[in-house]
C-alpha cells in the first residue's frame, strides 16, 4: 500500500513540475523537437443520391469516411530546422504521388542571417489559397482552382524578407507538380512568389511556377482581416498547359467570413472556374471551353481541440456535362452537404 | 516512509499551487500589470541605467528604446512579445504571441518597473506544418473572455506571469552584478618552454 502511495505520490509531483513547465517562457535556446498534426472524419451526402463534385476529397458518398491522419515533426537547433509531415489515410492517398511515401512535407531549412533563408526538399505548393490539411483550411470541400493546381512542389528556393512588409522567394523544382522525383530527369520549374502587405492587416502573394512539363501558373493569393471579425480572401489563377498540349484553366474564388462568437465563424466560397478550348482536359473540372461556378456555405464551430464543419455547396455547370441528377440524367446542377470533425493538436 | 510521503505531497502541492499563482495586478486603467519597486541602497541611478541598457539589449535585443531622463531619474521603455505554449512534452508546441510594453525607472538607489499592454495573437498552421501569426486578430488580455476559452486565457495568463517574473528576476540579476567584460583567453605558446 505504501508502495503504491509512493508510487502515485511521485506521479503527481511528476505532474506538478510539467505544469510548472508550461509557464517557464524560453526567451533563449533552440526549440525542441516537436510533434503537431490533425486527424479527420466526415459524412457528405449529395443530393442527387450519388457522387457528383469532382474536386479533391470528401469523395465517398452517404457515408462516415476517414479523412487522413497527419503527423508533422519538426525541430530547429541554431539557424537550422527541419519538417517532416507524414499522413495516412484517403485524404492524403488522394493528395500525394506515391502511394507508400506517405509524405506531404520533407524540407530542411537554414538562415543564412535573419533575413536571408534557404529550403530545399519536398515542400506544400506556394500557389493558390487552400491546402491539404484539414486543420489548416476553412472550407472542407475544396474548390476547382485548388484540385487543378499543384499540391507540392519538390526543389530549392531561396526567399530574403526585405522587411515585415516585403518579401521574395525564387526556386527551382522539379519538372512535374506533387512528384518525389523529377519525371524526366530535368529540375526546370521556376518558381516565385512576391510578398506584399499593402496596409495592416492585408497580406497579397503574387505567384507563379512555369516549366514545360507542369506548364505555367500565375496565381494571386490574397487575405484581409478587414475587423477582428471580418475577413476576406481571393484567389485568381491562370494556367497555361505545358509544351505539346493547348488550353488550360482560370479561375477565380473569394473568401468572406465573419466570425460569430468565441467559437463559431461563418464563411462562404464563391468559385467560377472555366476550361480553356485545347487539348489540355481535366477530370476534375468542366470539359475544355467549358465553365463551372460553385457557392459554399461552412460554418467552423470549435470546441476545445475540435473543429466542427458543416457545409453545403452548390455547383453549375449550364452546359451540362459535369453533373447527373438522381435518375442519371445529365443536369446542370449538384449540391452536397458535409459535417467534418477535426481534432488538431 | 510517512514523513518521506508528507515532504512529497507538500512539494507537490506547491509546485502545482505555484502553477497556479496569479502574479498579475489590474492598473488604474483596468489592464493587466506585473508592477514591482526595488530597493538597491548604495546603486546609484547612472549604475542602475547603465545596467538596465545592459540587461534590455541582451534580452530584447531587437526593441528599439526609447529613454527619458529628467532630473535625479531615467525611464527606458520600448515593447517585446513572448510566445506562448499549448501541449506538454513533445506535444507541446507555440499557439500565439503576447505583446507587451515595458517601462522602467530609475532613481538613486532604487528602481521600478512594470509590464503592461498584454495583447494576445493566436497562430494558425500554414502549408508548411509551421505555426504563423493570424494577421489582424489582437485580443487585449482583460478581454479575452470574449474571444477565448476560459482554460486558455488561464493559460495565458500563466505565462505571461510566469515571463514576467523571469524578466524581474534577470533584471534584477543584471542590476546586483556589474557586467562581466570579456576576458581574453590565456594561450598556451608551444615554441617557449
Amino acid at each position: 500500500m505504501k508502495k503504491k502511495l509512493l508510487l502515485l505520490t511521485f506521479i503527481v509531483s511528476a505532474f506538478g513540475l510539467s505544469l510548472k513547465a508550461q509557464d517557464t517562457v524560453k526567451t533563449t535556446g533552440d526549440a525542441p523537437l516537436v510533434l503537431n498534426g490533425s486527424v479527420d472524419t466526415y459524412f457528405k451526402s449529395d443530393f442527387s443520391g450519388h457522387g457528383n463534385i469532382p474536386t479533391s476529397f470528401a469523395n465517398e458518398n452517404s457515408s462516415i469516411s476517414i479523412g487522413m491522419i497527419d503527423l508533422g515533426l519538426k525541430k530547429s537547433v541554431g539557424n537550422a530546422s527541419f519538417v517532416g509531415e507524414l499522413s495516412f489515410g484517403p485524404r492524403s492517398d488522394q493528395s500525394i504521388p506515391t502511394a507508400g511515401y506517405h509524405i506531404q512535407n520533407l524540407y530542411v531549412s537554414y538562415n543564412l542571417t535573419s533575413k536571408f533563408n534557404l529550403t530545399a526538399g519536398y515542400m506544400s505548393t506556394f500557389i493558390g489559397y487552400e491546402v491539404i490539411s484539414p486543420a489548416a483550411n476553412f472550407n472542407y470541400s475544396t474548390s476547382y482552382l485548388f484540385t487543378n493546381g499543384p499540391f507540392q512542389n519538390a526543389g530549392f528556393k531561396a526567399t530574403y524578407t526585405f522587411s515585415d512588409k516585403v518579401s521574395l522567394m525564387a526556386g527551382i523544382f522539379n519538372d512535374g507538380w506533387n512528384v518525389y522525383q523529377s519525371v524526366g530527369g530535368r529540375v526546370n520549374t521556376f518558381g516565385a512568389q512576391l510578398m506584399v502587405v499593402p496596409v495592416k492587416n492585408w497580406t497579397v502573394y503574387l505567384n507563379v511556377a512555369a516549366g514545360p512539363q507542369s506548364g505555367t501558373e500565375f496565381d494571386v493569393t490574397t487575405n484581409y482581416q478587414i475587423t477582428s471579425a471580418f475577413k476576406l480572401g481571393l484567389n485568381y489563377a491562370d494556367f497555361s498547359a505545358p509544351s505539346g498540349t493547348t488550353g488550360g484553366f482560370s479561375g477565380v474564388a473569394i473568401y468572406p467570413q465573419i466570425a460569430v462568437s468565441k467559437a463559431v465563424t461563418l464563411g462562404l466560397r464563391g468559385e467560377i472556374f472555366s476550361t480553356k478550348t485545347g487539348t489540355w482536359a481535366t477530370t476534375a473540372g468542366p470539359a475544355p471551353g467549358d465553365k463551372v461556378s460553385g457557392i459554399t456555405f461552412t460554418a467552423n464551430v470549435k470546441a476545445g481541440p475540435f473543429t466542427f464543419i458543416p457545409e453545403i455547396r452548390f455547383d453549375n455547370n449550364s452546359a451540362k456535362t459535369m453533373f447527373t441528377d438522381g435518375g442519371g440524367a445529365a443536369t446542370s446542377s449538384a449540391s452536397q452537404f458535409v459535417l467534418a470533425a477535426v481534432y488538431a493538436f | 516512509m510517512k514523513s518521506l510521503i508528507t515532504a512529497l505531497v507538500f512539494i507537490t502541492l506547491v509546485k502545482v499551487g505555484f502553477a497556479q499563482q496569479e502574479l498579475l495586478s489590474f492598473d488604474e486603467h483596468n489592464k493587466y500589470i506585473y508592477y514591482q519597486v526595488m530597493d538597491m541602497p548604495g546603486f546609484p541611478a547612472d549604475t542602475l541605467h547603465n545596467r538596465g541598457i545592459c540587461f534590455l539589449k541582451t534580452v530584447v535585443p531587437k526593441v528599439k528604446l526609447k529613454q527619458t531622463v529628467a532630473a535625479g531619474e531615467t525611464s527606458i521603455s520600448g515593447a517585446g512579445k513572448l510566445i506562448t505554449y499549448t501541449g506538454i512534452g513533445i506535444m507541446r508546441h507555440e499557439c500565439g504571441e503576447i505583446t507587451y510594453l515595458f517601462n522602467i525607472e530609475i532613481k538613486d538607489q532604487k528602481y521600478r518597473y512594470w509590464l503592461t499592454g498584454f495583447t494576445f495573437t493566436p497562430y494558425k498552421r500554414d502549408r508548411y506544418d509551421n505555426q504563423v501569426p493570424e494577421p489582424g486578430v489582437e485580443i487585449p488580455l482583460e478581454a479575452a473572455s470574449t474571444k477565448l476559452d476560459k482554460r486558455d486565457i488561464t493559460s495565458y495568463l500563466n505565462q505571461t506571469g510566469a515571463f514576467c517574473k523571469e524578466f524581474g528576476d534577470k533584471l534584477k540579476l543584471y542590476m546586483v552584478n556589474a557586467p562581466k567584460k570579456d576576458e581574453s583567453i590565456k594561450k598556451i605558446v608551444t615554441d617557449k618552454w
